[in-house]
This record gives C-alpha cells, structure tokens and sequence, in this order.
C-alpha cells in the first residue's frame, strides 16, 4: 500500500454486511410502496383514469401503459423483493430502477422527492456489489460469495444520504423559511387537534421552532450519523423527527424510507449482529465457517465504476443549483425546482381558468380543467408553469380535433406563495398553444413582485 | 415556555382565540347549517300544503297562492343549497332542488308518459325547484290557462305532486340525518384532511360559490363562458321579473354571511384571523382582503335589477362586471383562504409543493 491518503481511501476494504442489509431493508420497503400504491387504488386513479398526462421533457414517449399498468407495478414489485432476497440480484437491480423510474416519469404531477431518492438509489444499487453476501445469490452459487468490499461502496450510499440531508438543509436558509416561519405557520395549526401536542401549534412560536431546528438538523445530521460517539443520539432524532413529520404531513412513505435508509451510517459490526439475529430468526444455516474474503474489482472494472460514480454525484452535486441559471425567483417560476430536494418548503396554491380561442372566427369558450384533469393534476398544474403550457398544447389538439380553427390558448392564473396574497401568474395575453416547453426561462410569467432572499 | 404567546403575537393578527375547529364546526352545525334546514323546511311545508290545495282544486287564486309558496321556499334555498357535504352531498340534494336551465320538452314527455325516475341524470333538469318554475308559471301564457291547464289535466296535477314529493322525500332525508346522529360526526370530524369537515365544507362553499352562484345565477346567462349572452339559462326564467335577481343577492348575502358569521362568534372569517392569515405583502388580515371583496361583489351584483333577465341583454356589460367581481372573490376564496387554512383537496402523498 502506498500513495496519498486518497489512494489509500480507495483500497480500503470493509465488510459487505451494510449493503447486505440496507439492500434487503430497501427492497421490503420499497415492495410495500408498491403494495400500499396498488390497494389505495392510485394505479388506476392516477394512471388509468386521467385522458391526459404530464410528461417530463425530453421523456415525452414515457406514457402509462393502460391496463398493463398494473403489470408494470407487478414487474417492480417483483424486482424489489428480489433485490431484497439477492436472487437474481443484477438482474433484478436494473429491473427494479427501469421500472421504478418508467413509473415515476409517467406523470410528473405525481412527483415525490422520495420517489425520486428511490429511483436513485435503485441506480446505485445497480452498480454497487450489495448481492455478495447474505443473498440467495451466494447460497445458490457460493463462489460469488464475498464477505468484504471496497469501503467506498458502502460510503456511496452514506454520500447519498449525506447530500439528500445537506442539499433539503440547504434548501431551507431563506428569508420565508428562517424570518416568517412560512409555511409551517400555516401547516402546524391545521394539526392543532392532535392529542397531547396539539395544542402547541397555535403558537407561532412553535413554527419559528419548528423552522430553525429543521434547518438545524437538515444540515448537520449526516455529520452527526457519521460520528461515533454523537450517531445513536443522531439516529434516536432521525426517528424523532421523521416519525413526527409522517403524523404532521400526508407525505406518504418518505420518513420510513429515510429511518431505514439512515441506517447505512451504523458500523459494519451492527450489521453483522443483525444479520446473525435474521440468521437465527429464520434458522438459517450460516453453513461452513469461511475466511473472509474480499472482492477485488478488476482494474478496468474499478475505473469504470469509480469514473461513473464520480460522475453522478457530480451531478448530484451541482444539479440542485441549476436554479441559479434562471433569472427569476425560484419559489414563483419553480424554474430547476424539481430534483433538487425542496422539500416540504412552500405553501403554493393557484387556480387557472384557460380560454380557448378560434383564430378564424376570434370565438371564445373559457375550459372547465375538471372535465380534462385529475383533481391531482389540476391542482399541481396551477402552480406550474411548464404544466400549463403541456396542458395549453393538449387543449389546443383537443380543440382543433373538435373543429375549431388553429385554436388560441390563454390562461389566466392566480397563485398565491407562502401567505402572500395571491396575484396573476401568467401573462394573459400570451398564446401558450404557440410556446414551447422546454429548459429556457419562460418570460411569459409574471413579475413576483416580492423577494426571498437565501438559497 | 408558554407564557409567551402573549409577546410572540405581536406579529400575528391580534388572535383574539385560538384556532378551533371543533367550535366552528359545532358552530356551523347549530348555528347555522340546522336553522337554515329547519327555515327552509318551514317554507318547504307551505309549499307542499299550497301545491296540494292547487292540485286539489286548481283555480286562480290557489295558484297564486302556491306560486307565492314556491317563491318564499325559492328564496329560502338560497340560503341552504351551499351546505353540500354530508348528508346533502351523499342524496345530491341540488340535483333534486336547482339544476336549470329546465327541460321543458323532458317534463313534457314526462306528463304525456306518466312514467318516469327522478333519480335518473337525464331526469335532474326535469325536478325541483326550476321544474315547478315551469309548471306555475310558463305552462300556459297566463295565470287562468295555467289554472285551467292543471284542472284539466289530472297528468299535470300528478307531476306537479311527484316534483313535490320527490323534493320532501330527498330534503327529508338530509333534515332527519342533521337532526339525528350526524351532526356529532360531522362536529367529531375536526381534522384538515380530505375527509375532514372543514375540508368538505370549504370544498362545497367555493364550489357553489363558482359554479353555481358566479357561473350558474351570472356568468353562463352573461355569456361569459361563450361570448354571447344567453338571457333563457337565469334561475327562475319563467317566473322573471325581479325574482332571478332576488334569488342571486340572497345567494350571495347567505354566502357573506357564511363567512364573516356573527361577532364573537366561530367563522371562517374569525378563525382566518385566529391562524394569523395575513397578506405578508402588505400585512394586511386576509379575513378583512376577503370581507371587502365580497361586498364589492355583491354591490356589483345589486345594481342588476330590477329586471335580471332584460339585463342580460341591455346591459349585458354590467352582467359580466359583475361575474368579475365575483371572480376575485371565488380567487381569494379557492386560493388564498384554502391554503391559509391548510385543508388538502386529494388523498395522494405530497411533500409540500
């Protein structure tokens, strides 16, 4: 061994048990996504029902598959507990993020940023050696069994969760969040009448608490999860503070994904223990006691996979401040806001009334959105701007089918921001039938007249 | 830790009470929703005893008698027809009640048949109150055919009766259900979910407020959703006079007072100022934003008469100055005090958008 102390770094080697369990843990999880999604009948609602869907761009062919929707939810599933069991694990890997990710570009009305996490992760674990150890892959065929790893492929996924934690810290250092409390200000008192706390979010005080200790934790948990001495306290808040967002919030399934997936930060011995406790549940044999052995990438393979990590999470790095590309407030525009972790950070609501207009006879007729969109999409639309021109180009086909000539689209939009009275949103006067959706900074939205300063 | 929301409310809108919604709910439910059934139900009965007298013995003076019943029990749902959650959302009590234009050539076919099932979608512009519009006052050219029409017809008789009988048995229903066990479960329901009473009834407010009382009294008529006015789509077309317009303004005052309530007492406009809701522009209360613009609209509303349906047409600018007005307010409403008041609309996962 010589070189710096970064070579050194990256001939590490540590145990295999932590991928072991974190890819068990996130397939189970994620296969109970897929189950509560399937019986809360949002297949259907979200993907079957809707006449038309937001695309993302540059996916616009990513569509649901009509009934075979459900086959597609099928093959996740399958994929994700296969990942859990590491059978067929490479394989099941790639089938797991394809899938996932195909689901989540369908409609981007549904976006999550924990849906989002998840296909991300799901990409890692394609590359990452999480199927050697404690996986019916190894039992099956015991020359793939390794019980040691290069140490950075388990420190990818803590550098993961590391920047998930940072970037939605990060996130939060702005003048609404920090100086008015907004929008916890307005969402703990919705939640004044929950027993034995309750009555402590009537107080603004609370929010403000709320806001900077939120800011607070954000940023410094992963250095906290990844101390020794400071991580059981840090995982204990971790519990803490995501079990109390999952009773505050509708956020569905992102506080489990993240206990869990915090867990990745616990020394190798934890993971041993709990594997062997598994082992002793289930009774399964550990068979033949084995000398360690470690796996030694080839050193084309190891270029290849350390150039192509690099890669992401140079990407992770930088994409979240794609914003700054945009002339305009971020919160309003929502311009590079996706993707980025915002999370739980803005209280945005709109209402847009579209009038279409025959360009041969200049007749007007104002849409009802309800007849055309979800009461999801509908909603999500009329605080996005890029969905308002999809949904513009839609009205426009929809309307030349229907005999009117090289129709005119117009919206006219009322969004309201983290209290502030709500104001226009988009220029009226605009065609949106004739303008593009694509990345460049959309002119056609209306000045906030107001500022957020921060990040 | 406590004592200090005394100074921290420096900067929130003198919460005079905490937001509870549990009082605003058994406000509503008491206060409001089960008096106005119970009103209603009063003039609904008078209704029912002067239509039974016409059908019973169909002269002039018992029809002006049940027209001046079905315009007292008109106005007065005016005052109900906004509570469409609950028991009234579950029976669609407006699909029994007001849904106009009428289908006159349906009733007609209905009164020639003898056979027919309310509960049918083609069958609800064929009920209600526009329906009896049309039997008392557009089925013949005056008050003497109308009467000589019924007494000659035992099918007209029948189907002015079933109107009426379908609309007690389905208003009924509502009423039993408001006076018995679900008034503790819509007032137990505090929460600001989807599901929850403050969710439902904010859903079934700014929807009436904009489909039926902005689009439906004004808009659809003005000729705003199409850009010619359509003067034969005003509530109570057959009836006219000052009675379209009488209805609109008492529509709109029960939807006021809906939201600013009684001083001192639980309302929406007082609970918008209990959460501190403030323009943070300006610093102004949201609650007072609100208020100013619904009386702007409905002084904008007022100057329509006397006559709603000649206004249509002479002065059809006026119409849609109106609809506008109501606009802002149906903006504010749907946007500004829904999200001040943090009820979500959808069941599905978000993470705050």
């Amino acid at each position: 061994m010589q070189g710096s102390p970064l070579q050194r770094y990256f001939q590490t080697f540590t145990p295999a048990a932590p991928l072991a369990t974190f890819r068990l843990a996130f397939g189970l999880l994620v296969l109970a996504s897929v189950v509560r999604f399937w019986a809360k009948g949002w297949i259907a609602e979200l993907y079957l029902q809707p006449k038309f869907f937001f695309s993302y761009y540059g996916f616009e062919w990513v569509k649901p598959l009509g009934p075979y929707t459900y086959g597609l939810f099928v093959v996740c599933g399958l994929c994700a507990l296969l990942v859990a069991l590491g059978w067929w694990y490479r394989t099941a890997a790639v089938g797991l993020f394809v899938s996932f990710t195909y689901i989540e570009l369908m409609d981007k009305s549904t976006y999550l940023n924990h849906y989002y996490f998840v296909s991300l992760v799901a990409l890692l674990l394609m590359v990452l050696p999480a199927g050697r150890y404690f996986s019916l892959d190894a039992r099956l065929s015991p020359g793939r069994w390794r019980s040691q790893v290069p140490r950075w492929t388990v420190d990818a996924l803590r550098l993961l969760m590391g920047i998930v934690y940072f970037y939605a810290g990060l996130a939060k250092l702005n003048s609404d969040w920090l100086l008015q409390a907004m929008p916890l200000r307005i969402w703990l008192p919705a939640k004044n009448d929950l027993p034995v706390i309750g009555f402590l979010f009537s107080y603004p005080w609370v929010a403000y608490a709320f806001s900077w200790f939120g800011a607070f934790y954000d940023l410094t948990v992963p250095f906290f999860l990844l101390n020794g001495r400071t991580r059981p306290w840090a995982y204990a808040t971790v519990v803490v503070f995501h079990v109390l967002t999952a009773v505050l919030f509708p956020i569905g399934m992102f506080p489990y994904v993240m206990m869990v997936a915090a867990l990745i930060f616990f020394p190798a011995e934890a993971h041993e223990r709990f594997l062997q406790w598994l082992r002793r549940g289930f009774r399964l044999s550990s068979g033949v006691p084995r000398p360690a052995e470690a796996l030694v990438y080839g050193p084309r393979t190891r270029k290849l996979l350390l150039l192509g990590l690099g890669a992401f999470f140079l990407v992770q790095l930088l994409l979240p401040f794609r914003y700054l590309l945009y002339p305009r407030e971020l919160f309003w525009t929502e311009e590079g806001y996706r993707f980025s972790w915002r999370v739980m950070l803005m209280e945005k609501m709109g209402q847009v009334q579209f009038k279409v207009v025959d360009g041969a006879t200049g007749r007007a007729r104002l849409v009802n959105n309800y007849e055309h969109l979800s009461v999801l999409q509908e909603k999500m639309m009329a605080t996005q701007p890029d969905m308002m021109v999809q949904y513009a180009h839609y009205l426009r086909d929809y309307y030349a089918r229907r005999g009117v000539t090289s129709p005119r689209v117009y919206a006219d939009a009322y969004v309201s921001l983290n209290g502030r009275l709500g104001k226009e949103f988009i220029d009226p006067t605009v065609d949106l039938a004739r303008e593009s959706d694509d990345l460049r900074p959309k002119p056609w939205i209306l000045p906030f007249d107001d500022e957020i300063i921060g990040l | 830790m406590l004592s200090c929301q005394k100074d921290s409310s420096s900067d929130s809108a003198n919460p005079s009470t905490e937001p509870d919604r549990k009082a605003l709910l058994t406000q509503w439910a008491d206060s409001v929703v089960k008096p106005g059934y119970k009103n209603f139900n009063d003039k609904f009965s008078v209704l029912k005893a002067k239509t039974t007298a016409f059908t019973a013995a169909p002269t002039t003076a018992t029809l002006v008698e049940a027209r001046q019943a079905w315009q007292q029990a008109y106005v007065e749902w005016q005052k109900v027809e906004m509570f469409e959650f609950g028991p009234a959302e579950t029976v669609s009590l407006r699909n029994h009640f007001n849904i106009y234009p009428t289908d006159v050539a349906g009733i007609n076919r209905n009164i020639a048949s003898g056979t027919y099932n309310f509960e049918l979608a083609t069958a609800i512009p064929q009920q209600g109150f526009p329906a009896l519009d049309y039997l008392l006052n557009g089925v013949a050219t005056d008050d003497a055919a109308i009467a000589q029409q019924f007494a000659s017809s035992e099918k007209h008789r029948r189907y002015l009766t079933d109107v009426v009988n379908k609309m007690n048995e389905t208003f009924g229903t509502v009423y039993s259900q408001w006076n018995g066990s679900y008034r503790d479960t819509f007032i137990n329901n505090t929460g600001t979910d989807a599901s929850s009473s403050l969710s439902r009834v904010i859903n079934a407010y700014s929807l009436y407020f904009e489909r039926f009382l902005r689009a439906g009294k004004i808009g659809i008529p003005a000729g705003t959703m199409t850009g010619n006015p359509l003067p034969e789509k005003i509530e109570a077309f057959y009836h006219k006079g000052t009675l379209p317009l009488q209805l609109a303004t008492t529509a709109h005052t029960a939807v006021q007072q809906f939201f600013n309530g009684r001083t001192g007492r639980p309302s929406l406009r007082a609970y918008l100022d209990a959460v501190g809701a403030k323009d943070s522009r300006t610093n102004q209360n949201l609650s007072t934003l609100i208020s100013d613009q619904l009386k702007a609209s409905y002084q904008q509303l007022s100057t329509l008469g006397p006559d709603l349906y000649t206004t249509m047409r002479s002065r059809n600018a006026d119409a849609v100055a109106s609809y506008n007005e109501m606009q802002k307010a149906v903006r504010m409403i749907k946007v500004d005090m829904t999200s001040a008041l943090s009820i979500t609309v959808t069941y599905v996962d978000n993470d705050g958008d």
